[in-house]
């Protein structure tokens, strides 16, 4: 029945439209959704393996855990007044998901396996807006890998660090302002698969029972691409025109998904009250621009390339969780995350801004070994209207809301 | 149930920006608007005029605008889509070497017969109509009872008993606007521009600046006496508009020393005052006034868009010096300077003085020479790849319309206080490649 599972969501769209800051997707384990996504500074059980891996070592029993989200996402777009053009995305319900299992080797050494998908975005503007000549269609999807060790240096301290494989790919449509003797749209995809590799490092230090520390840092990933396939159709045929746009280019890309270095804490105090903060610094400025390199010219240029200049960004995390009885727990959190998109920059494949997200949850256990978390979170991006003119974006304001239940399995043993 | 239930939650919760708050305003009434003006007004583009073009003029655009904040309905008359070809036009038939051949597309909407002065007279239109552009139509000609007779396109839209007595003036103000937009004059100018400075007829002669002045004048007064408001829309700069900037002064490319020899033999080894050398070099032009009856053109004159084919394909400018009516010489272009500025003045005096919108065509285009980036397409006054001019070199595209119109509501906007949309340009075409 797990394999099922397993099988269906990684079968269906694996990327959430983006709903962090940039195109982070911050839905790494049911329970901690439900808490603002706070972590680092807890025991969040098999899923310290992505908050900290640090605190794996803390965990007193085997488990497993299989979960997901489903991102409703919607962004609206007006373009600069006077102008009566509107648009609003169409974007396919984004399923991230992550699965756990951890696995104690010995009292003091755990070994896990994390697959989650903490990047990813699916935006679709359609090609009827008046921006799709930057973008009609972006989907970006990528899932890590990461075997994860954790050790229990004494009843306090842990460590843990974990190798991240990633896997997923970039597809990307838009149209090309080059009309066919139809009056049709010439249009290009961008298709190809990447990977990339990093690290996931923490500590956890527990004092006391009231109290809790946590560090973790989340390297770095370069995705990269090579050999992808550009498509061109609708070009028109004059060999003057066509052959500017040669069949069977291929390009190169590389998009940096970025380094996270989170601080956390928890106060418990009592046994039934969980309190947890979390302020991340994600090092969006590794993000210069998107630029693709063709294996020949395309319209007299063998590259494409856009600034995109984003800055550091923090997040702010705070979340609860209360046992209301031995099987039911009720939680509830919110964070604020600053964007990395400075002025100027504002693009359709991510009009970020600053958000807010407010989240529910609850936890109950179904038996000694089995319990089931729930979890519901709202995320509503400022209001942005920007030029663009710096990233070959599109004017405009832009507003975008999500709705995102989820829900988890968790098994001991 | 519940998914239905789950589906209103979120339909309702969709994103929302605040609709900006449209209104005509108190100053303006939209019930019935009139456009003046001549081919650019009728939406002619690619050198003719069709029932696409007329569908995307600006005027229409601007009436399909003033709908949406209580705006009145909008007559044009349209080429009936079995003539929807119209007055025929050209295409891009292919593309050798990058320069595009044009291809004729036939007259649709030719009823047999010509007029006097020989143009093809068209289907009749008699139906009352708002958009009155009249191809060809100058501010002279505007006031001449007999010129009906020889336009086909004002021909067309005259009771049979009208033409050649019913001067254009008389047509546009038994129509009584509430809102007018007048774009008129570059006839008066472009005639002689078109023609290389050479006017083979009196309708390519530079309008006389008094003249123009006196029958502006009268035309506004006449327009505005029951206190219609409108926009006036001044005359374009000729070296803003492609079909007198695609051309390079040299245009002339020598690639081997075999060619630089044979011109250099055949224009007199530099005796002259003429040499070529590799490279671009400067065309050979007729000249009565030069000594030898030809020279080479300077830098600051500007070659016409019909010569392309010629240099390319006829020895024009090299073997054969370019006739005087495919460029024009310093002399014109200050002429034609001269004529633009002073009508220009008077379209923005009238302008001030009737307290009407005023929109400086002649300024937007300058300031947008060197090209600009919108929703991630770049545009320029450019020949075929500036998005903005039509295959003529002189009309707009659609997306040119569209993008002007929108210039115009927004000058609409900023006069009478009203908060008028504009397009989006993206949903007009450019220009058809092969």
């Amino acid at each position: 029945m797990k394999k099922k599972f397993l099988a269906l969501i990684v079968g269906s769209l694996l990327s959430g439209a983006a709903m962090a800051g940039g195109y982070q997707v911050n839905l790494a384990s049911q329970r901690q959704i439900g808490m603002g996504h706070t972590g680092t500074g807890i025991t969040t059980g098999t899923s310290s393996i992505f908050f900290n891996p640090g605190a794996m070592s803390f965990l007193r029993e085997n488990g497993v855990t299989i979960g997901a989200s489903g991102i409703i996402s919607k962004i609206a777009y007006q373009a600069p007044e006077p102008s009566g053009a509107t648009a609003m995305t169409d974007n396919p319900t984004g399923t991230p998901f992550h699965v756990y299992g951890v696995f104690g080797i010995s009292d003091k050494l755990k070994a896990g396996l994390g697959v989650y998908t903490p990047f990813g975005s699916t935006v679709n503007w359609g090609n009827d807006w008046n921006g799709r000549f930057a973008l009609s269609e972006l989907t970006l999807q990528a899932i890590f890998i990461q075997p994860t060790l954790s050790y229990q240096i004494t009843d306090q301290l842990g460590i843990g660090a974990g190798f991240v494989y990633a896997i997923g790919g970039v597809n990307l449509q838009r149209d090309l302002p080059l009309q066919n003797s139809e009056g049709a749209y010439a249009n290009a995809e961008l298709d190809g698969k990447a990977n990339g590799v990093g690290f996931n490092a923490g500590i956890f230090f527990k004092p006391s029972e009231q109290l809790s520390f946590g560090l973790s840092y989340r390297s770095k990933v370069d995705m990269k691409v090579s050999g992808g396939d550009v498509t061109f159709s609708n070009i028109p045929t004059s060999p003057a025109i066509a052959g500017r746009f040669p069949a069977g280019t291929e390009f190169d890309a590389t998009l940096p998904l970025p380094a996270t270095l989170t601080l956390g804490a928890g106060f418990m105090p009592t046994q039934d009250l969980t309190i947890a903060v979390d302020v991340s610094h994600v090092g969006w400025s590794a993000y210069k621009s998107l630029r693709f390199d063709y294996s020949q010219d395309v319209n007299g240029s063998n590259f494409a390339e856009n600034a995109r200049n984003y800055k550091d960004a923090y997040i702010y995390r705070i979340g609860g969780e209360y046992n209301v009885s031995d099987v039911f727990a009720l939680r509830a959190g919110a964070y604020y995350d600053g964007t990395p998109v400075q002025e100027g920059y504002l693009t359709p494949e991510t009009p970020d801004s600053d958000s807010r997200g407010l989240s529910v949850g609850f936890g109950y256990k179904l038996s000694d070994d089995l319990s089931v978390d729930a979890s519901f979170l709202y995320i509503n991006k400022k209001k942005r209207t920007d030029a663009s003119d710096l990233s070959g974006g599109i004017a405009g304001t832009y507003k975008s809301v999500a709705y995102i239940p989820g829900i988890a399995l968790n098994y001991k043993f | 149930m519940l998914a239905l239930a789950a589906g209103m939650f979120l339909a309702s919760c969709e994103p929302e920006i605040e609709v900006p708050s449209i209104s005509a305003g108190s100053q303006l009434d939209l019930t019935k608007y009139v456009a003046v003006g001549n081919s650019l007004t009728a939406g002619f583009q690619d050198n003719g005029l069709y029932r696409e073009g007329q569908l995307n003029s600006y005027p229409a655009i601007l009436a399909q605008q003033f709908r949406i904040v209580g705006g009145g309905e909008f007559a044009q008359p349209l080429f009936s889509e079995a003539e929807a070809n119209g007055s025929g036009y050209i295409k891009v038939g292919s593309l050798v070497g990058g320069i595009p051949i044009p291809e004729p597309v036939a007259a649709q909407a030719t009823r047999g017969g010509t007029l006097p002065g020989g143009a093809k007279a068209l289907s009749k239109y008699l139906e009352p109509v708002q958009n009155l552009g009249i191809p060809g139509i100058s501010v002279l000609t505007s006031a001449s009872a007999a010129y009906g007779a020889s336009n086909p396109y004002l021909e067309r839209l005259l009771e049979p008993a009208e033409v050649g007595n019913k001067a254009y003036i008389q047509e546009v103000l038994e129509s009584q606007p509430t809102f007018f937009s007048m774009w008129l004059g570059s006839n008066d100018v472009l005639g002689y521009a078109l023609a290389g400075g050479e006017p083979s007829n009196p309708t390519q002669a530079l309008t006389n600046k008094a003249t123009f002045e006196n029958i502006y004048t009268n035309f506004i007064n006449n327009l505005t006496a029951n206190g219609a408001e409108g926009i006036l829309v001044n005359i374009p700069d000729v070296k803003t508009v492609p079909f007198f900037t695609t051309v390079p002064y040299n245009a002339l490319t020598l690639t081997t020393q075999a060619q630089v020899d044979a011109l250099n033999a055949a224009y007199g080894s530099g005796a002259l005052g003429i040499t070529f050398t590799l490279g671009p070099n400067p065309l050979i032009v007729r000249d009565p006034d030069a000594p030898a009856g030809f020279r080479q053109i300077k830098s600051t004159e500007l070659v016409l868009l019909p010569a392309l084919e010629g240099i390319a394909l006829q020895g024009y400018g090299s073997q054969v010096p370019l006739p005087g009516n495919l460029f024009l010489s310093e002399r014109e272009i200050d002429e034609i300077n001269d004529f633009t500025s002073s009508y220009n003045q008077v379209i923005k005096n009238i302008a001030a003085a009737k307290n009407l919108a005023f929109f400086d065509v002649n300024n937007y285009f300058n300031t947008i020479k060197g090209g600009f980036v919108m929703d991630a397409v770049t545009y320029a006054p450019t020949f075929v790849t500036g998005n903005l001019f039509s295959l003529d070199g002189i009309h707009l595209t659609p997306r040119g319309y569209a993008i002007l119109a929108n210039e115009m509501i927004k000058t609409i906007n900023a006069k009478y206080s009203a908060q008028i949309p504009t397009v989006d340009a993206t949903k007009y075409r450019a220009v058809l490649l092969p």
